[in-house]
């Protein structure tokens, strides 16, 4: 069975002074992958100012713009049809001896292969006196732990927009508790990397129709890896495992390699910009 | 003419615990020193100095100066010029280029399997933390092949004379290794001021660094192109380093561009010229890591080029040196090196390396506790030389201190042997006379495909304080005229 | 040639261009005024106030005491005063910075000297003794440069691109420096038979722009005002003519526009438009009208500029 997604992104952007020259990269493709697969999608803007399609540094799908007339506002509207498997997060065993599981986390070949996934980043370090907040319990699997600090972090934070931005760190986010989902993922991914599990940051679209959270922009969750079974995604925004509804477009180390949308303009003056997501979907039989 | 006491040379005051290089073991002149010892002694102080001021003006005119904030006025300054050259004779020059090349290789070799394989990771010749740690190895490189196989193009390597005689490296300098263009300024202003010493000796010349640089850069163009299109990419004039850049530039007779002169359209790179678009294959980029892209990089950066990245990708532009080349020059590497060339060539050093002993190995560990009095010891992860303990200057309690700092977090310590640095004679303005000052050596050495070079000649850069070993130029340091001799 | 490059180039060379002009402008003024034939020429008032009007100030309200120390070193060494010889060489200096690569060492470094000579120049001996040997040696200075131009660099795009700035700015400042001395010639009454025509003012518009002894041996005549415009506006062979300036002009914006495709919009056919249109003029037809001439000639000027900037240095 597979669910069939339309989503749609638009954003608008005004500035103050005509603009002489601007480049944007937006990172908003679904990433096509074995549970899901791209059917069509179109890319327009109201500059009819054409794009090239790139890669970033992950090999994720980036959609790019040159512009060299002058505009003042611009607005950019992106459609996309898919197919999404439905499948069981759950399909797995558990690992019978915990101590010998982890104990193949600290196994020096796995460390260097998933360094880029262990590192602290700037976006994903924690104080000493905040990362002992979580409390890893060695007699249990790594992913019942990565349940609990999914759980753990999902009761840590408010959610709620507007509070933090790109910049705020974890530190002050972990003391004030208030945070949007790139935090709930950020918070995730600095406790599960301190404990030797590889973990990286999702940035997608999630199917809003069961009422979760997630606010009607991109989306961000983590993905975990699991020893002989890969990577699973865990979303602490809303205590729960990556499923059909999360849509995944690019991963990384941390926001900074996802940002959906940069830009690169030559002008003077203030800026607004708005942005907005609609994912609808329905169930297909095949 | 009383000879003896007009001559410059009549008050040199030599400290003899110092290693001086311009006597030999039995307190003699050396020979290759003798006749430029008798040609400089037959100046009289006046002079001299007279010369001196010429050579200073000469930097001043050419504009060769950096700017100091002074107060609120902005001075321009030169960098302080020695005429006394240094000389190197054909011997142990070979040693110095065959160890920057081999060190040179062996890093490349390094940077490719850390951003490949990382075999030398996996097999525990060096620690994951040297590269989990950096903040200069970038993940954006992994799997990325570099034109013609080339990391690090372009290296500078500090080297110092010990009081042993012999010749250690202090650093790889592989990011934007500067000072190749004072090298070539040196000699000119020389030449001005004292032409006819070069009579007297077969000098190496350093003016072909330029069509070397040009020509090994060649040897990395992305494949199908046929006459590449280099240019410099500077981040502007305000730059300290912005004379070398334009001398690049202008010596091998190439665009230098700044970040708003190029852009990239389908992967591919221009420049913004009078006749429209033109495709640039080849970048000297004299810009850090982190400016290149504001797509994937630093986003703030107004130096780099949107896009550039990506174009790098695909291997339609080559850059020197390639991005993320920085990992291998952090201090932690250097410890690594005698490692590093051994794994990758199986070769022992050409160049000594100061030995480093890791306080994470028990064995060596100990022998710091043992020896602390006579070893730097110097914390892993700071930079700018903080934390740094010297041990002969250190009081017995302060010895303790550090004793029980090491103990406590063994890992994060490491320790050197304290290194002299040679001295050599130098023109001091307040006393008008020679006197011993601290030289070390930057060596310039390009690596192309199948091809490499290394400049004879080089920058030596002289601390003028009496007694500092500080030789940088933003500490007060000058430099010297380096003669390397033909055989 | 990169775009932002060869902007640089050509505000090197205005730069250059307008600190010569200020200069002379001011030292021949000043000392033409000290013995000149009538009391107004003669004032101080009046040759302060002519000096601001050349560089563009906004004239000063009537009755407006100007203090003389005050304008010349506006005029010379105020780092705050972007029309000054100070800044212009200061902006020489920074341009040619960027463009190092492309000239010759050794025009950068008389550039180089001239910036060190204006900086160190003392004030205070300049205001109280130094303006004539100051003034003087920004005129020689500024020779060497177009000098060493000539002589060092490859005569192709750059040296294309310098020489249209130097140009582009003789004539901009020719028509300002017209402009000042023509409302002075309104102003004063004439030496020698007291007539506008006959002003004492025309020598002087003649010495600011060293044209007075090529006049005299072209003329063979005192100068009148049809003289003096003719001379300056009209005539192709005085080196520091509007007609000159625009031959320059054109020639050198033929070696970056060689096409001889019809193509109304290039800068090339502005420039070939405007110089044809003084190249067969009678000074009748500019004399009557002058002020209307200095108007539409300054256009002119700025909209060659502006579609240079267009056509070449956008980027």
């Amino acid at each position: 069975m597979s669910l069939e997604y339309k989503i749609v992104y638009c954003a608008e952007n005004q500035y103050e002074f005509p603009v002489k020259e601007a480049r944007w990269q937006f990172l908003i493709c679904p990433h096509q992958d074995e549970n899901q697969e791209l059917h069509s999608f179109s890319f327009t803007n109201s500059m009819n100012f054409p794009y090239e399609i790139s890669t970033n540094a992950y090999g994720f799908k980036t959609l790019r713009i040159l512009a060299r007339t002058k505009f003042k506002n611009i607005e950019f509207k992106a459609n996309f049809t898919l197919n999404k498997k439905i499948l069981n997060p759950f399909n797995f065993e558990l690992a019978t001896d915990p101590f010998e599981e982890l104990n193949r986390y600290h196994d020096l070949h796995f460390k260097v292969d998933h360094e880029p996934f262990l590192r602290k980043t700037p976006l994903t370090t924690l104080l000493d006196e905040h990362s002992n907040f979580f409390e890893y319990n060695k007699g249990e699997t790594v992913f019942e732990n990565l349940q609990l600090l999914n759980k753990w972090v999902f009761e840590k934070i408010f959610y709620t927009p507007g509070v933090t931005h790109v910049n705020t760190t974890l530190d002050y986010i972990v003391e004030n508790r208030h945070g949007v989902c790139q935090d709930f993922a950020h918070l995730f991914s600095a406790i599960a990397r301190q404990y030797g599990i590889p973990c990286r940051y999702v940035s997608g679209y999630l199917h809003q129709g069961n009422g979760y959270f997630g606010d009607s922009q991109m989306h961000a969750w983590t993905e975990a890896y699991l020893m002989d079974v890969g990577w699973v995604g865990f979303d602490p925004t809303n205590n729960i495992l990556a499923s059909d509804n999360h849509i995944k477009v690019a991963h990384g180390k941390d926001y900074a390699d996802c940002a959906p949308i940069k830009g690169i303009i030559l002008s003077k003056g203030e800026n607004t910009t708005s942005h907005s997501v609609q994912v609808h979907g329905q169930q297909q039989q095949q | 003419m009383a000879i003896l006491d007009s001559t410059i040379f009549s008050s040199y005051e030599r400290d003899h615990a110092l290693f001086d290089e311009l006597y030999d073991s039995n307190g003699k002149v050396k020979d290759i020193y003798q006749k430029l010892f008798a040609l400089y002694g037959a100046h009289s102080i006046d002079d001299y100095m007279r010369l001196n001021e010429k050579a200073k003006s000469s930097f001043f005119n050419q504009g060769i100066t950096f700017q100091v904030y002074d107060d609120k006025e902005m001075q321009e300054k030169i960098f302080p010029f020695d005429l006394f050259p240094r000389i190197i004779d054909a011997k142990e020059w070979e040693l110095i280029e065959k160890g920057a090349i081999q060190r040179s290789r062996a890093l490349n070799l390094f940077l490719h399997d850390i951003y490949h394989d990382k075999k030398i990771l996996k097999q525990g010749v060096v620690p994951l933390e040297l590269v989990s740690s950096s903040e200069n190895y970038l993940h954006q490189m992994m799997g990325v092949d570099p034109p013609g196989g080339i990391y690090n193009h372009i290296s500078g390597t500090d080297i110092i004379k010990h009081n042993d005689g012999k010749y250690y490296v202090l650093e790889d300098n592989i990011r934007c290794p500067s000072g190749v263009s004072y090298v070539i300024c040196n000699r000119t202003a020389l030449k001005r001021a004292l032409f006819g010493v070069f009579n007297h000796y077969e000098t190496h010349t350093v003016t072909n660094y330029a069509e070397n640089l040009l020509d090994l850069l060649e040897t990395v163009k992305p494949k199908g192109v046929d006459s590449p299109n280099t240019v410099v990419i500077t981040p502007g004039m305000y730059n300290s380093a912005f004379y070398e850049h334009s001398y690049l530039a202008k010596t091998m007779g190439v665009e230098l561009v700044e970040g708003r002169d190029l852009f990239v359209e389908n992967e591919f790179v221009y420049m913004r010229t009078i006749k429209g678009p033109v495709k640039v294959d080849i970048i000297y980029r004299r810009i850090d890591d982190q400016f290149l892209d504001p797509l994937e990089f630093r986003a703030d950066s107004a130096l780099g080029v949107p896009g550039l990245f990506s174009a790098y990708k695909k291997g339609n532009v080559t850059l020197a040196n390639a991005p993320g080349t920085g990992v291998a020059d952090d201090k932690a590497v250097y410890t690594y090196m005698p490692d590093i060339i051994k794994y990758y060539l199986d070769e022992t050093p050409i160049l000594n390396n100061v030995h480093t002993y890791h306080c994470s190995r028990p064995d060596e560990l100990k022998y710091v506790l043992e020896h602390i009095h006579e070893l730097v010891i110097k914390p892993v992860d700071e930079a700018g030389g903080y934390g740094i303990s010297i041990g002969n200057r250190l009081s017995k309690e302060e010895i303790e201190k550090v004793k029980k700092q090491i103990q406590e977090s063994p890992r994060k310590y490491v320790a050197q042997p304290i290194m002299s640095l040679s001295v050599h004679p130098t023109y001091i303005d307040e006393t008008n006379s020679f006197e011993q000052r601290h030289v070390d050596l930057r060596t310039f050495t390009i690596l192309g495909k199948d091809k490499d070079f290394v400049l004879k000649g080089g920058l030596t850069r002289v601390a003028l304080k009496r007694g500092n070993l500080v030789v940088n130029s933003s500490q007060g340091g000058g430099s010297k005229d380096t003669w390397v001799l033909k055989p | 040639m990169l775009a932002r490059v060869a902007n640089n180039l050509f505000w090197m060379g205005r730069y250059i261009e307008r600190s010569e002009h200020i200069a002379r402008y001011m030292h021949v003024n000043y000392f033409s005024s000290l013995d000149a034939p009538n009391e107004l020429s003669r004032s101080r008032q009046f040759v302060l106030n002519s000096m601001l009007r050349m560089i563009g100030d906004p004239e000063s309200p009537e009755g407006t005491e100007l203090n003389e120390e005050d304008v010349l070193f506006k005029l010379a060494l105020d780092h705050d005063h972007p029309y000054s010889i100070i800044s212009n060489v200061k902006y020489t200096r920074e341009n040619a910075n960027s463009a190092r690569d492309l000239i010759s060492t050794d025009l950068y470094e008389s550039i180089n000297k001239f910036y060190h000579f204006v900086l160190k120049y003392p004030v205070d001996h300049f205001l109280k003794k130094g303006m004539y040997d100051f003034c003087i040696n920004i005129i020689e200075m500024s020779s060497i440069l177009r000098g060493k131009i000539r002589s060092t660099l490859l005569h192709d795009e750059v040296y294309a691109i310098i020489l249209l700035g130097v140009n582009l700015e003789r004539a901009n400042q020719l028509i300002r420096i017209i402009n000042s001395k023509y409302k002075d010639a309104s102003i004063s009454k004439g030496g020698y038979g007291n007539t506008f025509r006959n002003s004492f003012e025309w020598t002087t518009l003649l010495k600011s722009v060293e044209s007075y002894d090529m006049m005299r041996r072209f003329y063979k005549k005192t100068p009148t005002s049809a003289t003096t415009l003719e001379f300056l506006i009209l005539n192709p062979n005085c080196p520091r003519s509007l007609m000159n300036s625009l031959n320059q002009i054109y020639r050198h914006i033929r070696v970056l526009d060689n096409s001889f495709r019809y193509n109304k919009n290039s800068t090339a056919f502005l420039v070939g438009r405007v110089r044809s249109e003084y190249q067969y003029k009678y000074i009748e037809e500019i004399e009557g009208n002058i002020e209307q001439f200095i108007d539409g000639m300054l256009k002119n000027l700025a909209d060659i500029g502006t579609k240079m900037e267009n056509e070449f240095f956008h980027y």
